[in-house]
């Protein structure tokens, strides 16, 4: 409870961050341990890390159904590992994997308001060569509100009113097969409060309680301009 | 139970249809004269549940309370909130002029349920309409009975001021805001716009701009282009005549006359610096300084001040700090001056800030804040308002403009002096803004109504 009070204190402003004279460290959170699913392309082939665009974010869905995710090639920006917050508390994001530490993934639902990409239309997007919102190429951006995200950074906020980072989606490489899968992920209540706010579309859209089904071995990947009809570029 | 449940909803029932008699005209100016609060405390208490910790009672379901209602509770688990709202059934005034092009439906506006946020948020909803308020005994008078409050916030928006276009007679003032509502306040007034534009075969449609801090700066403007675009499309012999008391379009210029120009020339006229002095309703004539125009029908949106709530309960603000009638709060904590435990927050501030939703509800985050600190004692820094907000400019397709703006307090003289450095327009019309424009409002839809 005091943990989620700071939260709050911090949320909305800078000077909300600035005030940093908290009595209370945050709890350390880790990362939930979930099945491996391992990525494959739309045609269930397992994907190739020499085979993923750099130019835009690939969505997949996991650990279940209905929570997407972003799969990002950085192109020639290394992911580094970096200590972040959120609201669970401190923790290690490992930053990126695969050759040159360039792949990376996230839960693709802005934490300001949970905009997320939707078949009819994605208002969130990775625009990798910036935008009018951007401020930067390489951002994460999110039309509703202009929050914007570094991936590169493990998507810590680089503007707009949202206060904590995307959250963040393991990844492990294989270098024999040049694949990748996704292994764990952090950030659960904020999932199910997702689940809640999007109930009655998310039952439209996978059947009753179909969006909570664990994906399983493998999760398909699709480059967002096919995911979403249209993906306005903010 | 089910007896009790059923004979509680009829005297809901029956005392909200009371409450809507007597205040029916609750947006309207009163004539002045109306004396510091006039409490009638009747020891009847509200049938509310017995308060579980320290009582927060918040007046307004809109963006502001609405807002506050949630993360007052969430910043600080401890308070018993309760929220006093008068209408049964939400629909918002953001994004209600998509509404008139057919971009979005009604539901869009109006699917949100008061008792789901209550109960996603660890509330309660009461459905009443706030009579009187008693400061000393810290007792507010609602048509339900009264409530005990430890913290009280007023968030009632705005009223209109018909005196400020010239039009002082009660039966004026009344016959004008039924035949031509300016569309800022009621979800009834919205009904009749949409009626109005659907239903008209040609001519002249005024829309005026009225001076001073108005509801949502760029609204009449991006009025006038949605009502223009339905008259393009239908190809209808008829113009918006957009008679604004501002010599320059107040927000977002470049855009605006962008979209004007380019899009649609002999469909919509701009005349600047003209302020209504009068209106004829019968004859159908507006009069402003020099001239006079006649119209065939008309959305007449008068000068703005604070919510009438505000005057009646004795909380308004001298003249020097509010030329609107809005309340005298603390500029950067809200609460009454001298008082605090009661709060003024939303579009009834005396603030120079835009009065739009993203700024109610950037303001509401803060000050959810604010109260669970002072509720422990503590005080936080001040925090400005954010307003970030979008104006279609175009139906067909979808096109906007923006403005993302936040605001500078000077210590010194305790006043807002105006916007902050950080201050941006995106002022070319695109479509990733038009379909921004669609999410900004569901993103606020969802932090008010949702977990």
């Amino acid at each position: 409870m005091d943990r989620r009070g700071f939260v709050k204190l911090c949320s909305g402003s800078a000077a909300g961050l600035a005030l940093a004279d908290w009595t209370h460290r945050a709890a350390a959170a880790d990362f939930e341990a979930a099945p491996p699913a391992r990525l494959v392309g739309g045609d269930g082939v397992p994907l190739k890390a020499a085979d993923i665009p750099a130019g835009e974010a690939l969505v997949f869905a996991y650990p279940m159904a209905g929570v997407p995710c972003f799969l990002i090639n950085l192109g020639d920006r290394a992911a580094h590992p970096a200590s972040m917050r959120n609201e669970d508390g401190d923790y290690a994001w490992p930053g990126g994997v695969g050759p040159g530490g360039r792949f990376v993934a996230f839960v693709a639902i802005c934490t300001h308001q949970m905009s997320y990409p939707q078949p009819a239309v994605s208002y969130l997007r990775y625009a990798a060569s910036g935008s009018e919102l951007a401020g930067a190429p390489g951002r994460i951006v999110c039309c509703a509100h202009a929050s914007a995200f570094d991936p590169a950074e493990g998507a810590r906020v680089t503007g707009g009113p949202a206060t904590l980072p995307l959250l963040p989606v393991r990844l492990a490489y294989d270098a024999a097969s040049d694949g990748l899968a996704a292994d764990g992920i952090l950030g659960m209540a904020f999932v199910q409060r997702f689940f809640k706010t999007y109930k009655a579309d998310l039952n439209a859209r996978f059947g009753p309680g179909g969006y909570r089904e664990a994906v399983g071995d493998t999760t398909a990947c699709v480059p967002l301009s096919r995911y979403s009809g249209v993906v306005p570029t903010c | 139970m089910e007896q009790s449940t059923s004979r509680r909803n009829f005297m809901k029932l029956s005392g909200v249809l009371l409450a809507a008699g007597a205040t029916g005209a609750a947006g309207l100016a009163r004539s002045s004269g109306a004396a510091a609060s006039p409490a009638i405390v009747t020891g009847g208490m509200a049938a509310l549940p017995k308060p579980r910790g320290p009582r927060l009672v918040v007046v307004g379901g809109g963006t502001s309370g609405l807002t506050i209602a949630k993360y007052a509770k969430k910043a600080y688990p401890g308070f018993d909130v309760v929220l006093v709202e008068k209408r049964d059934m939400y629909s918002s005034c953001f994004s209600s002029n998509l509404w008139y092009a057919g971009l979005v439906d009604l539901e869009f506006l109006a699917d949100h349920s008061f008792l789901d946020a209550a109960v996603n948020n660890g509330y309660t909803y009461f459905n009443a309409t706030v009579t009187g308020l008693d400061r000393a005994s810290r007792t507010l008078v609602t048509s339900e009975g009264d409530i005990r409050y430890d913290f009280l916030v007023l968030a009632p928006g705005i009223s209109y001021d018909y005196e400020k276009i010239g039009v002082k007679d009660a039966d004026t003032i009344a016959a004008l805001r039924q035949t031509y509502p300016g569309g800022f306040v009621a979800p009834t007034e919205h009904a009749t716009i949409h009626r109005k534009i659907k239903e008209f075969e040609g001519g002249v449609f005024v829309q005026t701009v009225p001076s001073g801090n108005y509801r949502c700066l760029p609204g009449p403007y991006e009025r006038a282009c949605m009502i223009a675009s339905v008259f393009k499309r239908n190809k209808v012999k008829g113009k918006v005549l957009v008679l604004d008391a501002n010599p320059e379009v107040t927000i977002k210029k470049d855009g605006f006359h962008a979209a004007f120009n380019e899009l649609y020339k002999g469909y919509l006229e701009w005349l600047p610096s003209k302020g209504v002095t009068g209106v004829d309703v019968e004859k159908r004539i507006i009069k402003t300084e020099f001239d006079e125009y006649k119209f065939d029908d008309a959305a007449i949106y008068a000068n703005v001040r604070g919510s009438t709530l505000i005057e009646q309960l004795g909380l308004m603000a001298p003249a020097n700090k509010s030329n609107q009638k809005e309340a005298n709060v603390d500029t950067r904590y809200y609460n009454i001056v001298g008082d605090p435990h009661v709060y003024v927050t939303g579009d009834s501030r005396p603030h120079p800030y835009s009065k739009s939703a993203n700024t109610s509800n950037t303001e509401g985050h803060y000050m959810a804040r604010v109260l669970a600190a002072r509720a422990q004692g503590r005080e936080i820094p001040w925090v400005s308002p954010r307003t970030i907000c979008y104006s279609m400019v175009n139906a067909n397709p979808m096109e906007a403009i923006s403005v993302d703006a936040g605001y500078d307090y000077s210590a010194e003289k305790d006043v807002i002096t105006g916007f902050s450095k950080d201050t941006r327009t995106f002022e070319s019309r695109d479509a990733a803004k038009g379909q921004a424009t669609l999410e900004w409002a569901r993103g606020i839809y969802r932090d008010m109504f949702a977990a």
